[in-house]
């Protein structure tokens, strides 16, 4: 899964071909039925819904972009925004919370001054606090990486070793402080 | 292939059944590997391609499957061997470390006892006890997920092999659509979506309007943040989900099934997709289906990261496209729900325990249970308990069982406190109030609530104020804000609980608190609001002396609010 394309270098193909393939509403009823998944194609193509895919969405499906944006802003899951290079799902259901969930978000807000659906400074991590369940207890708090990868049993110092090894991952990858010095 | 006609089913059946049982019981090592959302983030992915690897190594003749989860978080990744001439066992936590000794030792007809769970049937083998009586299974009785843990749960073929679609058939082919309402009825199983609402009355009057379409819609939205059970019946036994809404399909004389699942249950939309693939390249979705004339449809729609669309009226606004914002009623929605026409609505695990009502008969199904609540029911639990995981239990079975046998008590290392029951629609029991049983009016009547079943154990280091203000928030921010007193009252229900957690209550603070909870309680437009303050209304009943410490002295007993801690800011980090 791609994250964070940058606006302007979302390729519009791939949502094009599965909504043509795959999402052919019969009528307008059906078509307004399809637009909430439509637009999770489009989150999981480009790991957020551009402005670009929603009118691509909603010129294919036949309903306005108001809507379309009307139903992006309810539901949570969504990102309208461009994430960072990495995307966190932060569990705070109740197994979460009791095992100090509550510290992670009240920590996330003071030293990264990130809230649900919000970006560190930086542009390494997007955290999206699910409040239902993520459904893996057993890992409590727990944390879902880049939609596979979980991080279980998290502690405030936990997670800034996660942050850590991610700041330096991107570092070395754009050649900035690399460890190879020739 | 399509099936055509009753004689097709029923020969598809016996060949399944043939092919399912030769499966086991020759020269070949069979090894399946529980595959659900739980063992993937316990690496189960791992376990099975380094599996593959050492039995491709070790020479020995096998074959691995995929099967979903059998409900037992605690031991995943777990994997099933059924040796040649032997039972299967189980073994538990079989992270991938772990493969290389564990092939080795098969291959030399070793089955270490240490990381076996149990041995399926009923007598011991070489040592390994009965999986039936292992402390987590033997309270347990499991309908719903009997297959769950055994089948492939993306297979249509294992399903039907083991008793699937026999109660759709059944329905369809021999019953008129008043026999099956009848049937229902007579099982009286009860919504488990929360409020209890007899099936069989709701389908009834879905029968009476008369207005077209009509539709059947299974819930499996499944918001709420303390349980997970719908998603791993859906992850284990998609078909049998599939099956009961199938046969409301037929009860109610309408092509029209949905199933709403939760946008954040990806496996479980995954799965469930692919059984209505397979049910439709079977010919038993589709039209003329079994060669009867009659048509059933199913669509899969998902939406997610709003608790508040798992409300009846504000899902099918969902469906429809809109914001999942509930409406007031009546009208109902089985007179106008999903497009405005009569629906019938139900939580998925209302629907899985149907088809087994419709093979068995609703008075099998009544004999289950209690007076008044009937059958079994899915639990699940979280917190600091040794063994987390869904149960399944008989109605009216004892709390205190439950949480001390099954889920084997409170974890090493914590003392337990209180379990919370009803999520954040109602307020915990303490340890002492455990011996009730489980079931709608039982609990019920000690001021708790079955909801969901999903069950919070929480430890001695949790505050009461605390827990109370995270589930306070939790309907904060989950309200809608369509209707003021819940938009705006449990705002300020939430920053009471904030001056109390900082050590500033006002005067008077008990009164303010069941003031306002009061207003929001009855002037609250849904489900949603009308129960909002129960949780922190619960916690002040059950532990009246730590709201007493914050209110009166503004101290934290268990140093876990604001005031009790030192008010460091931490710089934000400068940018880069
Ligand atoms: C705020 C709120 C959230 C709800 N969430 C769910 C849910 O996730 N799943 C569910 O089955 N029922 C949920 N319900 C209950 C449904 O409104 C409805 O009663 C239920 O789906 C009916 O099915 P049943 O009779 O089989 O329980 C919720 C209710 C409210 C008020
Ligand atoms: S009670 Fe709350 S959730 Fe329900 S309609 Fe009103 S604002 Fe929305
Ligand atoms: S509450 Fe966080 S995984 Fe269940």
């Amino acid at each position: 899964m791609a994250h964070g394309a940058p606006a302007s270098e979302i390729d519009l193909q791939p949502l094009r071909t599965i909504l043509e393939d795959r999402y052919n509403p019969e009528n307008y009823q059906d078509s307004l039925e399809l637009i909430v998944q439509a637009c999770q194609e489009a989150q999981h193509l480009y790991g957020y819904v551009p402005k670009a895919a929603t009118e691509a969405i909603a010129e294919h499906l036949g309903v306005s972009t108001n809507r379309i944006f009307g139903l992006l802003t309810f539901y949570a899951d969504f990102l309208t925004d461009e994430p960072g290079e990495h995307t966190m799902l932060l569990c705070h259901g109740t197994a979460c919370y009791v095992g100090g969930s509550q510290k992670l978000v009240d920590h996330l807000d003071l030293r990264y001054d990130v809230t649900s659906g919000k970006t560190t400074r930086d542009g390494t991590l997007t955290v999206q606090i699910v409040n239902g369940c993520l459904g893996v207890c057993d890992l409590a708090p727990v944390a879902q990486l880049d939609h596979h990868d979980y991080c279980g049993h998290l502690t405030v110092e936990s997670f800034e070793g996660l942050m850590e090894t991610l700041r330096s991952e991107s570092k070395a990858a754009t050649g900035e402080d690399s460890d190879e010095t020739d | 292939m399509r099936l055509t006609n009753q004689e097709a089913f029923e020969k598809y059946a016996s060949e399944a059944h043939e092919r399912w049982t030769s499966k086991f019981g020759g020269d070949r090592w069979v090894i399946n590997v529980g595959i659900s959302e739980c063992s993937k983030a316990k690496g189960a992915l791992d376990t099975w391609s380094n599996l593959q690897l050492h039995l491709d190594n070790s020479g020995l003749d096998y074959e691995l499957h995929q099967v979903g989860c059998a409900g037992w978080c605690f031991a995943e990744p777990f994997i099933e061997v059924i040796a040649p001439d032997s039972p299967g066992i189980v073994f538990q936590n079989v992270v991938t470390d772990l493969v290389p000794e564990l092939v080795q030792a098969f291959k030399s007809g070793d089955f270490p006892v240490e990381h076996a769970m149990g041995v399926r049937g009923d007598e011991s083998f070489k040592g390994i006890a009965p999986l039936n009586e292992h402390p987590f299974l033997k309270g347990q009785h499991r309908l719903l997920f009997k297959r769950a843990g055994e089948i492939d749960p993306d297979s249509i073929e294992e399903y039907i092999a083991n008793g699937g679609y026999a109660g759709f058939v059944k329905a369809l082919l021999e019953m008129t659509p008043e026999e099956i309402v009848h049937e229902v009825k007579e099982s009286n199983v009860r919504g488990r979506g929360g409020a209890g609402f007899p099936a069989g009355i709701k389908w009834e009057s879905g029968r009476r309007t008369q207005a077209w379409p009509k539709y059947v819609v299974a819930n499996s939205h499944e918001g709420e943040p303390n349980v997970f059970k719908d998603r791993r019946l859906i992850e284990s036994d998609p078909h049998l989900v599939l099956e009961g809404l199938m046969i409301a399909c037929v009860a109610l004389e309408t092509p029209h099934g949905y199933n709403y699942i939760g946008g954040e249950h990806v496996l479980a939309l995954a799965r469930f997709q692919h059984a209505v693939d397979q049910a439709y390249e079977l010919g038993l979705l589709g039209d003329n289906v079994l060669g009867t004339g009659k048509s059933f449809h199913m669509r899969v729609r998902s939406g997610g990261g709003a608790y508040i669309c798992g409300e009846g009226s504000a899902l099918m606004y969902a469906i429809m496209g809109e914001r999942g914002q509930p409406r007031t009623k009546p009208p109902r929605s089985v007179e106008e729900g999903v497009w405005r026409r009569p629906t019938v609505l139900n939580n998925t695990e209302t629907y899985a325990a149907v088809p087994s009502i419709i093979t068995n008969g609703g008075s099998w199904y009544a004999s289950i249970g209690t007076e008044q609540s009937k059958g079994t029911k899915l639990v699940t639990i979280q917190g600091p308990v040794a063994r987390i995981g869904v149960a399944e239990v008989d109605m009216g079975y004892s709390l205190r069982s439950l949480i001390e046998d099954i889920y084997g008590g409170a974890k090493e290392g914590y003392t337990l406190k209180g379990i919370q029951m009803g999520g954040v629609s109602a307020g915990p029991l303490r340890m002492d109030q455990l011996d009730v049983g489980i079931d709608f009016e039982s609990l019920e009547e000690v001021g708790a609530m079955l909801g969901s079943g999903g069950f919070v154990a929480f430890d001695e280091s949790i505050c009461a104020v605390d827990f109370a203000r995270y589930l306070t928030q939790f309907n904060r921010y989950e309200s809608c804000a369509k209707c003021t007193p819940c938009r705006l009252g449990n705002k300020a229900l939430l920053e009471i609980v904030d001056k109390v957690r900082n050590g500033q209550s006002p005067n008077d603070v008990a009164a303010l608190i069941e003031a306002t909870s009061e207003n929001i309680i009855d002037l609250s437009l849904c489900g949603l609001g009308q129960v909002a303050p129960m949780p922190l209304l619960g916690m002040m009943k059950a532990f009246p002396d730590e709201f007493e410490a914050h209110f009166r002295d503004g101290t934290c007993p268990q140093g876990q609010c604001p005031v009790s801690q030192p008010r460091l800011r931490l710089e934000p980090v400068a940018a880069d």
